[in-house]
């Protein structure tokens, strides 16, 4: 009896065992975020020696994905404006690396594609779309630098002969385990973007990929925890948001579920809408004025990563007392100096710079003149103004440097940077001879003269948005000396520069004399009733 | 023959147990992350005024430390800091211990293992601090 009862009470243990399990399993987890476990697909039960042999098993299902990725600024690298510049990494030129125009082996590992290392890249070929780029889940996807956007599945050296080995990735693993992208896909290219980690944006580095609530409340890991895609909501593989296409002042209501927008959803009005402060009614009456971001992101560079502020190539190719190419680093170790790129200077905790922007961008392209008479030379530049209507105080990173330009033919200049060639100025160190590849790349004349030239560039600050308490408060600008202290064309309330002072005093002087007038009256009232008494 | 049915249901029941345990735990790197980050280092950086950054050590030698399990030169075991108890001793003050104070310990171990794996010196995806 007691045996049975044993027993009894051992197989309800184990019957009931697999309920309780299945609550707090990693299985259950899994499943509840995705409809498809990729492992069982037969497609992807295979060995893969190529990024293109997983996109094609990919395509086996998912057949119309890089039809609809072939579409995208992410594949073409183009993107024509409202004024009809052609834009896009193909085409445009930035203060940071230049260019990737024939340094492709090298930047475009940051290409959505497979094999892109020079103008013979087939861009109708559906194989060359990488999907895992931005669908791992794993975080073991790479694509090292060097090799065109290639991945290594098999133990290499590289460059050949210098001992860096670079181990394998298994794509199996990787293929079976995709997923909705992430922040740490779309930053494994966009928090690295100038060539290392926070260097171009100031807004966007490798601390959003898992950041506390102080840096980011939306990205905030334990809190909203949001994807990049929650507000680049994305459809049919078309990000929105490029700062190709910005919106500087959105008017429309917040996004409500199901319902059909054509405006752009990254916008803050878009969740916000257009009276977002519910406590203080007051702070409403500003939107009409500054962009959210002027208020809610007070410092860029604020996850312990340091952006870029200026680059100098004019002093590039120093060696050092060994011969070899100089390398000098600050006290937290990063570079500051380094002979293939000249003189940095690195932010951390950055204020913005502050101006008005009506959502237009124009760029200096690469055939434009520029004279080295009227420095800097504004490699893009916000459009806006106080009157027009269409602006709001925007906050923005102003990158300053100094790069080469064609002193003949007074134009930017496309130079070969990286590989293992006599031409790459980073393994020769000249400058004519990099500057003749790559203008000769771009169709480009080239006198065979080289300067530089200061130029700047404008990136809009966007991301980073601190909680409420650490917003900026009144007096950061409504004072002297304040954060819009240069921001001309509106009255803040506070800042000396909007005082006059015969204005001050008149109304000073209104404000006394009514004073005056209102006690007179009052005397005159009492004593007038007294002697009526 | 009552004997002979017991012993059977007890292999079959050690043998799930096998199986279970079979089925190891895969550390989740990105879970892990979170909590190196927001308890270790913070911790490490208000009372020793310097973090530990995952690629300042090997994989090897995160492995051993894990091995070892002594924290602070043996004054406490590196098990204690992934435990409920520890947990709850600074989840009034730790949003990330209060988020994760229900995983089980051997769980979060893991996750952290993972997430410096990938991110040691030697690792797929070396990691500073922040």
């Amino acid at each position: 009896m007691r045996t049975g009862i044993f027993m009894a009470a051992l197989m309800a243990a184990m019957l009931l065992a697999p309920a309780v399990d299945a609550a707090s399993d990693p299985g259950s987890a899994k499943l509840l975020k995705s409809t498809a476990d990729h492992s069982q697909f037969k497609a992807l039960q295979q060995e893969f020696n190529s990024g293109p042999e997983v996109t094609k098993a990919c395509l086996s299902c998912h057949t119309e994905a890089s039809k609809q990725l072939h579409k995208t600024e992410h594949w073409k690298w183009e993107y024509r404006n409202a004024q009809g510049q052609l834009l896009g990494k193909k085409t445009l030129i930035n203060n940071f690396c230049t260019t990737p125009v024939t340094n492709e082996a090298a930047c475009n590992i940051c290409h959505i594609g497979y094999g892109w290392k020079d103008d013979s890249f087939d861009f109708t070929s559906e194989v060359n779309v990488d999907c895992l780029v931005c669908h791992d889940s794993t975080g073991n996807y790479r694509k090292p630098a060097g090799l065109a956007g290639n991945v290594v599945t098999k133990e290499m050296e590289f460059p050949p002969g210098s001992g860096n080995i670079i181990k394998p990735i298994n794509l199996k693993k990787i293929a079976q385990a995709v997923g909705k992208t992430s922040r740490d896909n779309c930053g494994a290219c966009h928090f690295y973007g100038g060539g290392g980690d926070g260097v171009k944006h100031g807004d966007m580095d490798s601390s959003l990929a898992s950041p506390d609530k102080a840096l980011d409340v939306h990205m905030d890991a334990l809190g909203n925890d949001f994807a990049c895609s929650t507000c680049h909501m994305t459809q049919g593989h078309q990000v929105p948001g490029s700062r190709y296409a910005p919106t500087a002042q959105d008017k429309g209501e917040a996004h409500l579920r199901g319902k059909a927008y054509k405006t752009n959803p990254t916008t803050c009005q878009a969740c916000h809408g257009q009276a977002p402060h519910k406590k203080i009614a007051k702070l409403n009456d500003h939107t009409d004025k500054v962009a959210c971001q002027t208020c809610h992101i007070p410092k860029f560079a604020r996850g312990g990563i340091a952006t870029k502020m200026s680059w100098d190539w004019s002093t590039a190719g120093k060696m050092g007392p060994d011969g070899k190419p100089l390398t000098i680093k600050d006290a937290k170790g990063h570079p500051i100096y380094t002979a293939i790129k000249g003189d940095f200077v690195l932010g951390e905790n950055v204020v913005p710079e502050y101006l008005w922007f009506n959502g237009t961008v124009t760029y200096t392209l690469r055939s434009d003149k520029i004279d080295k008479g009227k420095e800097p030379v504004r490699i893009n530049h916000f459009e806006g103004s106080a009157g027009d209507g269409k602006s709001l105080i925007w906050p923005v990173k102003i990158m300053r440097g100094k790069q080469a330009f064609d002193s003949v033919n007074k134009t930017l200049i496309v130079a070969h940077l990286a590989g293992n060639d006599d031409t790459a100025y980073w393994t020769n160190f000249n400058w004519e001879k990099a500057a003749a590849v790559g203008m000769a790349a771009v169709g480009e004349p080239f006198s065979g003269k080289v300067d530089f030239v200061k130029t700047e560039s404008t990136w809009p600050i966007t991301h980073m948005v601190a909680p409420a308490k650490d917003a900026l408060r009144c007096h950061d600008c409504h004072a002297s000396g304040g954060r819009l202290e240069k921001v001309r064309g509106v009255y803040i309330p506070g800042r000396a520069s909007d005082h006059a002072g015969w204005l001050d005093t008149t109304g000073w002087a209104i404000a006394a004399l009514t004073l005056l007038g209102v006690l007179g009256h009052g005397l005159a009232r009492v004593l007038a009733s007294r002697r009526n008494k | 023959m009552k004997g002979k049915f017991t012993l059977g249901v007890l292999t079959l029941m050690l043998s799930a147990g096998a199986m279970s345990a079979a089925q190891a735990y895969d550390g989740d790197w990105k879970r892990g992350r979170i909590y190196y980050r927001q308890v270790c280092t913070v911790c490490h950086t208000t009372e020793l005024k310097k973090a530990i950054g995952p690629n300042e050590r090997t994989q090897a030698e995160w492995a051993a430390f894990f091995k070892n399990d002594k924290h602070g030169k043996g004054k406490d075991t590196v098990k204690h800091f992934f435990s409920k108890q520890y947990r709850d001793s600074i989840k009034a003050t730790n949003a990330a211990a209060a988020k994760f104070a229900a995983v089980p310990d051997n769980e979060l171990l893991e996750d952290v293992k993972a997430f410096l794996n990938r991110s040691a010196k030697d690792g797929d995806a070396p990691a500073g601090c922040s």
